[in-house]
């Protein structure tokens, strides 16, 4: 399989090489032999230090290079080349684009003499080309000059260099809205290109003869061209409605900040060139970095004429209660089985577009045996401006007359596209109503929960009672909270403190080894004081035990087990120590145990002690 | 103890006549209020918070004041300060959306995040209290715990617990002052027509209006100028420092 779909793959290149030769070949053989060279210039004068773009275009099959000609004081600089095929009707055209930019530093009128290029074998001139090199500021002048329209047109630009607003019906073919209809406007700000903008207020209508409705949220942002200028357009759409007929100027505002690149700022005049070395980049690099000026502006629509009609008093029917759009009904709920006197809820759905604040509920067909209370009404925006969506309405209605009747739902309204009243009905329904006929109207119905009230955008009452005075700097402002601050921290410091010291001193061994040497210290004295009273057996037995204490101690054994035959194991025969403990043992376990205490076994229990040194703890 | 009894007679007398002279004045200024001399309740509402310090019905009342008079700067300037004190008043709160809302000013509120809400629910004086109070329980549980030899079971898991509680109120608040830590630098723009220049003089360049009752942070002062950034916008420079008022008056 694999090696199948190699070789549809090689025969598919085979064929597409195929063709691209004969496509060639034909090409080669219908390529035009004429010759033509075209040289432009893109403009006539341009500022000493800048550079004008030389455009020289070589049809031909087989052409070479122009040759650039040399002029004192006079740059042309190659910028690139770009080559063109064309094929039309099996002919075949070439030509070669070659850019270059020209310039010099000094004024002066410069002519570009005729620049040949081999085309075909044979040397083909371009015509003459004129380049006026103008001093830096005369250039300027001519600048303006040049753009030397009206004053009016000046200001004009000038009122319109920070942006502006354009307001109109969208439905284009409109050219007027009828009283009470919300008409769906687009609203554009237009800003320059290159500008940074920032909104500080929504948009305002101008004068009191339109309402501003639903103003979408999220605006639109595109790039568009209006008369030869680039600009940033925000869009929204919302609705205008007016209240009175008459024709008004549907003029809207908004205020913003907007920052430009200013063009009247003066150039950076250099003595030693650009940063790029070359009058065209540096152009650019320059145009790049004017400096941008920044206003608070009102961008204003041009006040167009808004014609707003009456609504019209022919064919206005019975039931119309100013609903303006064109609606459809659906979703209608009316209850099969009713009794007289008692209410229960009809609901029915109004979709379309138009002005669903001025709309009522449909009223019920035929209207006489019913009695009907407002109720509630939802809108469910079918669109970000709300111009779209759907109303359900319920409402509580009560049968005045028993037995079988027929009932429907009518809602009219006027279609301000067509200019016309229309009036729609919902399929009839069959009911049966219980109970004898009311002669007088029902009770009113409980009155269904009142929406809690909402706060009036108003200003709060005043305080009658004063409050207590209070610190405008915060505690952690204040010096008393770094006191706190350190205090905690000092008491955690402390809390760790208190923690050591007594992970210490309960520390089991060193309990021990202060318990030891507690013993020692007992031992020693007791022989201190046998040696003044003369006690032979007490001093031997309080140095036996010193030597038990302070040896079970650093040999960690317990030291009623320490024996003179361990010592020996582990002391030297004759070290002090063991003489000592020797004659200790004798006096403890001796029968006829006699004898002086000299000195001598005083000095060397001393010395004993001495060189047995408590554990370091 | 007769002569104790004496002092306190005194000073329950003197504390009295204070806070007498203090409603009569407020009062007073109320009554200004109600007759619709709004210049005149201003400045007896000015002359209360010099003489008796800042207190929130008066801040209230003269944010109010203002409002009535159409200086928009002023009466946010001052709602401010009230909010900053007591940020879940709702009077406060309602009124100082009102005149932002008639000064064209964007809803601060609406546009904060959750986190922001939540740590702007207190004070930042409430939370610098509850930092200290929550460092001090730690401080004092800590040394406690260390001192005592022996825990019952249950006495261990409530001490472990409210330190935890602790642990955490102290770190809430901490991160509630860090991110507030900049509202010590804001100022509110006072007048309309105040201009963000490029320099700190008055002949030099205007760069564009904030606009009355716009938040703006304080820089440095050079002069009679203070230097301004306006949140969310690229302006800043400097503004006449009589057309600008920071919001904390009273820093350390």
């Amino acid at each position: 399989m694999v090696t199948g779909f190699k070789v549809m793959n090689l025969l598919y290149c085979i064929k597409s090489l195929a063709a691209l030769c004969v496509i060639f070949m034909l090409g080669g053989a219908g390529i035009a032999a004429a010759a033509e060279v075209e040289a432009q210039l893109d403009r006539e004068s341009a500022a000493a230090g800048n550079g004008a773009i030389l455009s020289i275009k070589v049809s031909g099959s087989d052409a070479g290079q122009p040759e650039l000609p040399t002029l004192e004081n006079f740059v042309i600089q190659p910028r690139g080349q770009s080559q063109q095929i064309q094929m039309v009707n099996g002919r075949t055209t070439r030509s070669i684009s070659y850019t270059y930019v020209v310039g010099s530093e000094v004024p002066g009128d410069y002519e570009i003499p005729p620049i040949g290029v081999m085309v075909n074998g044979r040397k083909v001139f371009t015509k003459p080309l004129r380049l006026k090199v103008l001093d830096a500021a005369a250039a300027q002048a001519q600048g303006g000059a040049a753009g030397g329209a009206p004053q009016e047109e000046n200001e004009e630009d000038e009122a319109k260099r920070f942006g502006f607003l354009t307001v109109e019906l969208a439905d284009a073919e409109r050219k007027h809205a009828y009283v009470g209809e919300i008409a769906p406007v687009r609203i554009r700000a237009w800003l320059p290109a290159e500008s940074r903008a920032q909104l500080r207020s929504g948009i305002q209508p101008e004068g009191k003869a339109f309402t501003l409705h639903n103003v979408s949220g999220q605006p639109q942002q595109t790039e568009e061209m209006r008369d030869g200028k680039r600009y940033l357009v925000v869009t929204w759409y919302g609705g205008m409605s007016a209240t009175k007929a008459g024709k008004y100027p549907a003029s809207l505002s908004l205020n913003a900040t907007v920052a430009v690149r200013d063009r009247s700022a003066p150039q950076p005049r250099r003595q030693m060139g650009g940063p790029f070395g070359d009058p065209f980049f540096d152009q650019v690099f320059d145009q790049m970095n004017v400096p941008m000026v920044e206003k608070d502006v009102t961008l204003k629509s041009d006040d167009q004429l808004i014609e707003v009609r009456p609504l019209p008093v022919e064919g206005r029917p019975a039931g119309f209660m100013g609903a303006v759009g064109n609606f459809q009904m659906d979703g209608v709920e009316i209850p099969e089985n009713w009794t007289t006197g008692e209410p229960q809820q009809i609901g029915v759905r109004v979709s379309g577009s138009g002005n669903f604040a001025l709309m009522k509920a449909p009223e019920l067909l035929p209207g006489d045996a019913w009695k009907v209370y407002p109720g509630k009404a939802s809108f469910s925006a079918g669109d970000e401006a709300s111009f779209s969506g759907s109303q359900t309405f319920r409402f509580s209605a009560v049968p005045r007359k028993g037995g079988a009747q027929k009932l429907a739902l009518r809602l009219s309204y006027f279609n301000p596209e067509e200019g016309v009243y229309k009036t729609i009905t919902s399929a009839v329904k069959d009911l049966r109503v219980a109970g004898d006929d009311l002669k007088e109207l029902p009770p009113e119905p409980v009155p269904e929960a009142s929406q809690p009230e909402k706060k009036p955008d108003a200003l709060l009452a005043q305080r009658a009672q004063p409050t207590g005075r209070v610190e405008l700097a915060p505690l952690s402002e204040r010096r008393e909270f770094r006191w706190m601050l350190s205090l905690s921290g000092l008491l955690v410091v402390l809390a760790a403190v208190v923690k050591g010291l007594r992970r210490r001193w309960s520390d089991p061994q060193r309990a021990a080894g202060l318990a030891v040497e507690k013993a020692t210290r007992e031992a020693l004295s007791t022989a201190e004081r046998c040696v003044v009273a003369k006690d032979v057996s007490g001093f031997f037995a309080a140095a036996r035990v010193a030597i038990q204490q302070r040896l079970g101690s650093l040999w960690g054994q317990a030291p009623q087990a320490i024996t003179l035959a361990e010592i020996m194991e582990r002391m030297p025969a004759d070290s002090g120590l063991v003489k000592l403990f020797r004659e200790a043992d004798r006096h403890a376990y001796g029968r006829d145990v006699s004898g002086e205490l000299g000195r001598e076994w005083q000095d060397l229990l001393d010395e004993v002690m001495g060189q047995l040194r408590p554990p370091a703890r | 103890m007769k002569i104790l009894q004496i002092l306190g007679c005194l000073l329950s007398l003197g504390f009295g006549v204070v806070q007498a002279s203090e409603v009569s004045a407020f009062d007073a200024a109320n009554e200004k209020f109600t007759a619709g001399d709004y210049a005149g309740a201003v400045a007896a509402y000015e002359a209360l918070l010099e003489a008796e310090g800042p207190s929130v019905a008066v801040l209230y009342n003269l944010g109010n004041s203002y409002q009535k008079l159409g200086e928009l700067g002023p009466a946010i300037l001052v709602y401010e300060r009230a909010r900053m004190v007591r940020p879940r008043d709702g009077d406060v709160v309602a009124n100082l959306a009102l005149a932002r809302k008639q000064a064209a000013l964007a809803d601060e509120q609406a546009q904060a995040s959750w986190v922001e809400v939540f740590f702007q629910h207190l004070s930042r004086h409430e939370w610098a209290c509850l930092v200290a109070g929550a460092a001090l329980v730690i401080g004092v549980g800590s040394l406690v715990a260390a001192g005592v030899r022996v825990w019952s079971r249950a006495l261990r898991g409530s001490f472990l617990a409210g330190l935890s509680v602790a642990v955490l109120l102290m770190g809430s608040g901490a991160a509630a002052l860090y991110l507030r830590r900049g509202e010590a630098d804001l100022g509110i723009v006072l007048a309309a027509e105040a201009a963000v220049r490029l320099s700190p003089f008055g002949s030099a360049e205007s760069l564009g209006s904030p606009g009355a009752g716009r938040k703006v942070r304080l820089g440095q002062k050079s002069g009679d100028f203070q230097f301004v950034e306006v949140p969310g916008t690229s302006l800043q420079g400097w503004v006449s420092a009589k057309e600008v008022a920071r919001i904390l008056t009273n820093e350390d």
